[in-house]
């Protein structure tokens, strides 16, 4: 076992008592049963299958992440170079819920929420009965058990309630700054009933800190004709470590759009679990990257067609400069009986460099015959045609290039259901070109 | 959707159809003692009569597999093989060397007759030469004359370590070594008989070469070694067909295929496999573990892969290219098929090293009864291997809603000049489609056939023409009653 597993299984004999839902038995016993298999598994590496491109106990090796502390003095925002990430979602009318290295500070968030929508600690969710069955997600052992890590470990967050028809007036903003250097577990609770509607952003940031390693794990249970929206912004310092996980529970007819851009953090894997339970539901899991230098960007997407006549549909657009990694492991699965299903896979990438890399397995697994199911994935670099083209009318050949980069991008950015946000998004990969530029010039 | 239940019950019915090849020959035989050991290693290569070193690689072999562990990562499911309790060599009993067709054990050609490869209409009639494997030792192979005015040599595994060492010394292992899989190290160790070809440079072999591979001993896995190489410059079509009879015991079958392709040589590689796929309940048939590779060693240099799998309980095979020459090309056309319990899970690998290099794959999956059918396959780039094309096209039928299909590509690439594509689909037979003949008086199951056939059609045209025939056949007794 390496120090950072073992470091983890300390930290949980430790602070047990102290971590939120102490009191409750089922979450005691949750939290012991999920660090056992933790502590079976130990860190995913790359023999096994499901974390075949990503060690992410190497890149952890033998670091000892205690727990970040929780500051409680003012947090200064990054500096000029990210101001775009700072800025995303900032014009938009919005409640904002600021985390700091993890833990929720209540005095800098401000929310009045409408009627029917309640918004609450992590501790406090965990005591109310709607949260417990997403806490025990069945998808946890699935890719290498690090849901456990942070089921054992999971110290803050949010809950999220909208009861029955009930909007979400403006989007819900969660911003996680990381200011100091340590371990972060974040659990974020969501629950839609019934024809309940909300729109969700996520950015996260450094503020301060440098090397933090993220676990962060959204789970989300949408009601029947529920609908969440959710953008997520990952900008994170160039030597964290970042881990995300999005479970999705669908009942019928609801409908989920995810949308995810990866930029920063040396090594990053957002997973994501999208199972359907109920017949007619929809779900968007899309996803774009933008990475330079050495870093490394993993997209995990298991959508489980449980039931028939369901939708999915997947979009994962990367771009890689320098010696980074982009991996892209997708997997549709179709279960006997879920009929008229469609299920449709798309990565691309483009490679800009001579030392980029990118691993792609998008896969299917299909135990149904009426079923309309693809999948596609292409690896390349830009077209020297379009180049060319561009280049012929005037256009100088780093324009060019941003310009065709942009398009590429923008395929999957035009996922996303909300407009001020897609804006934001390209406003996102402008500054990446901007920053890259400097970087290199 | 009555069509559909139709074709479904009539899908259903071909497990009521016996297996066509079904039958056995009785003929006395002279087999190994049961069980895996040094000495079973030591017995085969005696009744070889190989040299020591032959001997040696088959112990080193051995003893790598002793410490090795089967692999579990397939999407297939079988009771555990006991290997002790299966037999590693039996040859048919011939009393003396032959000199034509005539001395040949006349049961021998009985089944071969029964099997539709008529050697002596062959000869006359078809002009391939056909190096014919009853269970384990070729026993007859015509046309050398021929072939050997042409300076190519086509000889069984065992001759060409005898009369040919210093080539089967030099590319024996050299493109699957012995170390590689659990199931080509076991083959390394044990393996009976095969085919040995080496085209030499600038010829173009006069003949599609041909081996009919055939199972007959109870209890008998067999382990076929086959060794092709086109020296520069050359060309050579080599099919490769399987038929075995109906047992209760599952066999193990763990063929090796190396093939060498020197600079602008080519070499199209055609396999229809149909070895006993086990009753309608899933009782019995032939465990194919086959490792295939080839590699494009020269510039310029193409191997192309076709096959046809329809036969086989557990499929496991993944015919794969190194594309190590610059310009040099690989291809892989599939069609596999499984009914009833067959599992299969198979596919390819392209490995992209030289500049320049291209790859295609085309996989035809089709999956009725309760069957399982897996395509997994890799394509990877080097970091020096500028301007790679690769295409790769899978798609999958499903008849029937108990069966599975399955898509599990790996695509990685360390250069930005490669351009990478890859799709996939998994649907049914078209209602519309289906609708559509039928409208115009095209009975149901001839409408099927038609549209299964056109879902193939890409593969089927890779075919050499002396195969097509039969593979089509064959497509007609996989999925009997609804098509053709």
């Amino acid at each position: 076992m390496t120090d950072a597993a073992r470091n983890f299984i300390e930290t949980y004999e430790r602070e047990r008592a102290a971590l939120p839902g102490a009191g409750l038995a089922w979450l005691g016993a949750r939290r012991a049963e999920a660090l056992k298999a933790f502590a079976e598994a130990g860190l995913p590496h790359r023999r096994l299958e499901d974390w075949r491109y990503t060690d992410l106990s190497r890149a952890l090796g033998g670091a000892t992440l205690s727990p970040a502390p929780l500051p409680d003095g003012a947090v200064v925002l990054p500096d000029a170079a990210k101001r775009a990430s700072v800025a995303a979602f900032h014009d938009i009318d919005r409640h904002v819920i600021v985390f700091v290295n993890g833990r929720l500070r209540s005095d800098l968030s401000g929310t009045k929420l409408p009627a029917g929508v309640t918004l609450m600690s992590l501790g406090n969710a965990l005591n109310s009965t709607w949260a417990r069955p997403l806490v025990e997600t069945k998808v946890e052992a699935q890719a290498g058990n690090v849901i456990a890590l942070n089921t054992a470990l999971m110290r803050d967050g949010i809950g999220l309630h909208i009861a029955r028809g009930a909007k979400l007036d403006t989007p819900l903003h969660l911003l996680f700054l990381a200011n100091d250097d340590g371990a972060s577990h974040v659990r974020n609770l969501v629950r839609l009933e019934e024809g309940a509607e909300a729109t969700i952003f996520e950015t996260h940031l450094d503020a301060g800190a440098r090397n933090y390693f993220v676990d962060h794990v959204t789970d989300v249970s949408l009601g029947k004709g529920a609908a969440l929206t959710h953008v997520k912004i990952q900008d994170e310092a160039a030597d964290a470590i970042h881990l995300a996980s999005l479970t999705a529970e669908l009942a019928a007819s609801s409908k989920l759009s995810s949308f995810s851009l990866t930029l920063g953090a040396k090594l990053s894997r957002s997973q994501s679990f999208v199972t359907f339970r109920g017949e007619g539901a929809e779900a968007h899991v899309n996803g774009a990257t933008a990475l330079s230098g050495t870093q490394h960007g993993d997209h995990f997407c298991i959508v489980d067609h449980a039931v028939p006549n369901c939708s999915s549909r997947t979009l994962f657009k990367t771009v890689l400069d320098n010696a980074s990694t982009g991996v892209f492991q997708g997997k549709v699965i179709v279960r006997p009986d879920a009929q008229k299903t469609d299920g449709r896979q798309m990565t691309n990438a483009l490679l800009l460099s001579r030392d980029a890399a990118m691993n792609a397995k998008p896969e299917l697994e299909i135990y149904a015959d009426d079923v309309q199911c693809a999948h596609g994935s292409t690896i390349g670099e830009l077209n020297r045609e379009a180049i060319f083209y561009l280049r012929s009318r005037g256009i100088d050949e780093p324009t060019a290039r941003q310009l065709l980069i942009s398009a590429f991008l923008d395929d999957a950015f035009e996922t996303v259901p909300h407009e001020a946000a897609r804006d934001d998004l390209r406003k996102l990969a402008a500054s990446w070109f901007e920053r890259h530029r400097e970087k290199t010039a | 959707m009555a069509a559909v239940r139709e074709t479904v019950e009539t899908v259903d019915q071909v497990a009521s159809d016996k297996y066509k090849y079904g039958f056995s020959t009785d003929i006395e035989s002279e087999r190994a003692p049961i069980g895996l050991s040094e000495d079973t290693i030591r017995f085969i290569s005696a009744k070889k009569e190989e040299p020591d070193w032959m001997l040696e690689w088959r112990l080193e072999a051995y003893r790598r597999w002793l410490t090795m562990e089967e692999p579990t990562w397939a999407k297939v499911s079988y009771p555990p093989i006991d290997f002790q309790n299966a037999y590693y060599y039996s040859a048919p009993k011939q009393s003396a060397k032959l000199n034509s067709l005539d001395e040949v054990d006349p049961k021998l050609l009985e089944t071969y007759k029964k099997l539709g490869i008529p050697l002596v209409e062959q000869q006359l009639l078809a002009g391939v030469a056909v190096d014919a494997v009853f269970d384990s030792v070729s026993v007859v192979t015509t046309f050398k004359t021929k072939l050997a005015e042409a300076g190519v040599i086509f000889c069984p595994f065992s001759e060409a370590v005898r009369e040919h060492p210093e080539l089967v010394k030099k590319y024996l292992g050299s493109v699957v070594p012995t170390s590689d899989n659990y199931y080509a190290t076991l083959n390394s160790a044990v393996f009976s008989d095969g085919s040995f070809v080496y085209i030499p440079p600038g010829v173009r072999c006069p003949m599609e070469l041909s081996t009919y591979f055939r199972i007959n001993e109870k209890q008998t896995g067999q382990f076929e070694r086959t060794l092709i190489i086109a020296d520069k410059g050359s060309y050579v079509s080599y099919l490769e067909g399987c038929t075995a009879p109906q047992r209760d015991e599952n066999q193990l079958h763990a063929a090796v295929v190396e093939l060498v392709a020197m600079d602008d040589a080519e070499i199209k590689y055609s396999t229809v496999q149909n070895w006993f796929p086990g009753d309608e309940n899933g009782k019995g048939g032939i465990y194919n573990f086959v490792t295939k590779r080839g590699d494009c060693r020269g510039a310029r240099s193409k191997i192309s892969w076709t096959q046809v799998e329809t036969g086989s309980a557990v499929t496991w095979k993944y015919p794969s290219c190194i594309l190590r020459g610059d310009d040099s090309r690989g291809e892989f056309y599939s069609i596999a098929i499984s009914n009833n319990y067959q599992q299969v899970d198979s596919g390819t690998k392209m490995i992209h090293l030289g500049r320049n290099t291209s790859s295609r794959i085309i996989s035809k999956g089709i999956a009725a009864g309760r069957s399982s059918n897996t395509y997994r396959g890799l394509v990877s780039v080097h970091k020096k291997a500028e301007n790679v094309r690769n295409f790769t096209q899978c798609d999958s039928l499903l008849i029937g809603p108990r069966c599975s299909a399955h898509t599990v590509p790996y695509i990685e690439s360390k250069n930005p000049t490669a351009i990478l594509e890859h799709e996939a689909t998994t649907s049914k037979i078209s209602e519309e489609q289906l609708f559509y003949c039928r409208q115009r008086g095209v009975p149901e199951e001839e409408a099927v056939a038609l549209i299964v056939n056109g879902f193939c059609r890409d593969v089927l045209q890779q075919l050499p023409m002396e195969f097509a025939v039969e593979a089509q056949k064959l497509v007609g007794i996989s999925l009997e009653g609804s098509v053709g």
